[in-house]
């Protein structure tokens, strides 16, 4: 790229990344300027803490349930992440590989569901878990999410398994590879990159769902970290600094996953959308 | 090449199962609901009466619908959508402009935007607007702005959703700039070399040059978030008056929610939710025509 801009340019591009990550930066900025001030109740003066303390850190431990929120968000994080995950694999693959009758009423299915809103859902599976005797407990949740990032999951593979080259999968049955090996030692490493994107996207989906957890779960021992944060919500007065402490630990898993899966998550898109 | 004719349903089984059951299922429970009375003693008895085309009457009857519901659901989604568009294209079209590090800097600081859960963000917003202490309370009266008394933007149906634009906003952007970016790294820089030597102004040479080529990026990423800013839900339940105290401020998600579960109104609940996935169907429809020609789904 030729880089021979005017000093005109250069000021103009200074000030447009200055005001936009004023912009990113600053609710991120005050919700952790609040964590940390044990003046927090007033706006301007947790803006630039001159207090700084942990006590709203450990208060969250110890007068709230929040370590069960984080534990009980892990599992079904984990789990959703895992089952998820390996169907859209193998639904990915037999997309991208295979031709069968009925394959476009599949794929047309799966890019449907993906628009279906939680909150017309939220109702009928309400009464299918109280049916089921699945309120209350994190694997109903599971199932739920499961159900919910497996299109998108299918979908954003799909590009990737298809672009991995045929000839690659030849080569390993002319070396006498079965199917699962080809799979296991050719496509799964290729895809790699794919399933890291997956995963993070249906991580985030997990980890800080709310619609449903508000619904399905009202035991203080099953609640997730989404709904948990309700918990900061006096009667009368807020407890703003709790609250903010507790956002804080809730975001750093999230920017974690992010952060590793960088480089992956728009490729996926650009990939399916670009061919 | 060993391929039998049952390996890819046996392949797509699990996820096939999972879908039918979850989704697929639940939609068509959730429509035959909505042609049903469904109150507290339907919930107990198990035994729901066909009452037609009752609960959708109810819902467009009056002007509840038409002048409040349905307002706060299109003019908000239409609202952020041009607004995350229109600020991720211009963040990704100044990445291309920086240097590495200003561009690793830029990156890094949506990613921890885009990071930040819907419900985090939403408490970090409320919390910037509070009527008592927020943070803009305080700055405007200090400079005169406010009248001792504060304001309540919550209630305000405008501010209200002024407030949860800036926060999906805020949250959305990144990933259409994020995109974006990844997306203009396939045009090829000599286009816009001899777009450039021909005379054409940056202005020019995005219309003309990389508009062109991107144009499926673009509609994947415009029908996304139209169909994401179409349900928007915690945004909004989380706000003071969201939860269902102030039906001013509802939108189709948090209308029907509230009927059902708030109030034990099924019926009226399901026949909302079905006509918020009528108009989430018809994007949809709009978005498979897209990628049909693009992509040709092979």
């Amino acid at each position: 790229m030729t880089r021979r801009s005017s000093p005109l340019a250069r000021f103009g591009k200074a000030v447009a990344v200055i005001a936009l990550l004023a912009f990113t930066l600053f609710p991120i900025y005050f919700m952790l300027s609040t964590a940390f001030n044990s003046r927090a109740a007033s706006g301007t003066d947790a803006l630039v803490p001159t207090h700084w303390t942990f006590e709203h850190f450990t208060k969250a431990f110890t007068d709230g349930n929040f370590g069960t929120y984080m534990v009980n968000s892990a599992i079904v994080t984990v789990a959703t992440v895992l089952i998820s995950c390996g169907l859209a694999l193998l639904g990915a693959v037999a997309m991208a590989r295979f031709q069968f009758r009925m394959r476009t009423t599949v794929l047309i299915t799966i890019l449907i569901v993906q628009m279906l809103p939680a909150e017309a859902l939220v109702i009928p599976l309400f009464l299918q878990m109280k049916d089921l005797r699945m309120l209350n407990s994190l694997a109903g949740l599971v199932l739920v999410y499961v159900a919910f990032s497996l299109p998108f999951a299918i979908w954003n593979l799909r590009g990737f398994v298809a672009a991995v080259p045929r000839e690659l999968e030849e080569a390993a049955y002319l070396d006498g590879c079965g199917w699962w090996q080809m799979f296991r030692l050719v496509l799964l490493p290729l895809v790699w990159p794919g399933l890291v994107a997956t995963s993070a996207f249906s991580f985030v989906m997990a980890w800080e769902e709310f619609t449903f957890a508000r619904t399905f779960l009202n035991n203080e021992e099953r609640m997730t970290v989404g709904i948990g944060l309700q918990h900061f919500f006096g009667q009368n007065v807020n407890d703003w600094g709790g609250l903010m402490a507790a956002s804080t630990m809730v975001t750093i898993p999230v920017v974690i996953v992010f952060v590793l899966a960088q480089r992956r998550l728009g490729t996926g898109l650009v990939s399916g959308a670009v061919k | 090449m060993p391929t039998s004719r049952w390996r890819p349903w046996l392949l797509l089984a699990g996820p096939l199962l999972v879908i039918a059951g979850l989704l697929l299922y639940p939609i068509i429970r959730v429509t035959v609901l909505s042609f049903q009375r469904y109150g507290l003693k339907e919930v107990i008895s198990g035994k729901p009466e066909f009452i037609g085309l009752d609960n959708y009457r109810e819902a467009v009857s009056g002007s509840y619908l038409w002048k409040t519901v349905l307002p706060n659901t299109v003019v908000f989604a239409a609202v952020t959508v041009v607004g995350t568009v229109v600020l991720g294209t211009l963040v990704a079209l100044l990445l291309q402009q920086l240097g590495p590090r200003l561009r690793a800097l830029v990156i890094g600081s949506s990613l921890v935007a885009w990071a930040l859960p819907a419900v985090t963000g939403t408490y970090v917003w409320v919390w910037v607007f509070d009527p008592d202490s927020g943070v803009v309370r305080r700055t405007l009266q200090s400079v005169g702005l406010l009248d001792p008394e504060g304001f309540n933007w919550f209630t305000e149906r405008l501010s209200f959703y002024a407030i949860a634009a800036l926060n999906v906003i805020h949250h959305g952007y990144p990933f259409i700039a994020i995109t974006i970016f990844a997306g203009l790294s396939t045009v090829p820089e000599e286009l816009h070399e001899a777009a450039k030597l021909d005379g054409a102004s940056a202005w020019r040479r995005f219309w003309s040059v990389t508009m062109p080529l991107m144009r499926p990026v673009f509609a994947v990423v415009t029908i996304l978030s139209t169909i994401w800013n179409f349900k928007v839900f915690a945004q909004i339940y989380l706000m003071p008056g969201g939860d269902g105290s102030n039906p001013e401020v509802f939108n189709l998600g948090v209308w029907s929610y509230v009927s059902s579960i708030n109030q034990n109104k099924y019926g009226l609940g399901s026949a909302v939710a079905v006509l918020l996935t009528l108009v989430l169907l018809v994007i949809t429809m709009i978005y498979v025509r897209a990628l049909f020609k693009e992509d040709e789904l092979q």
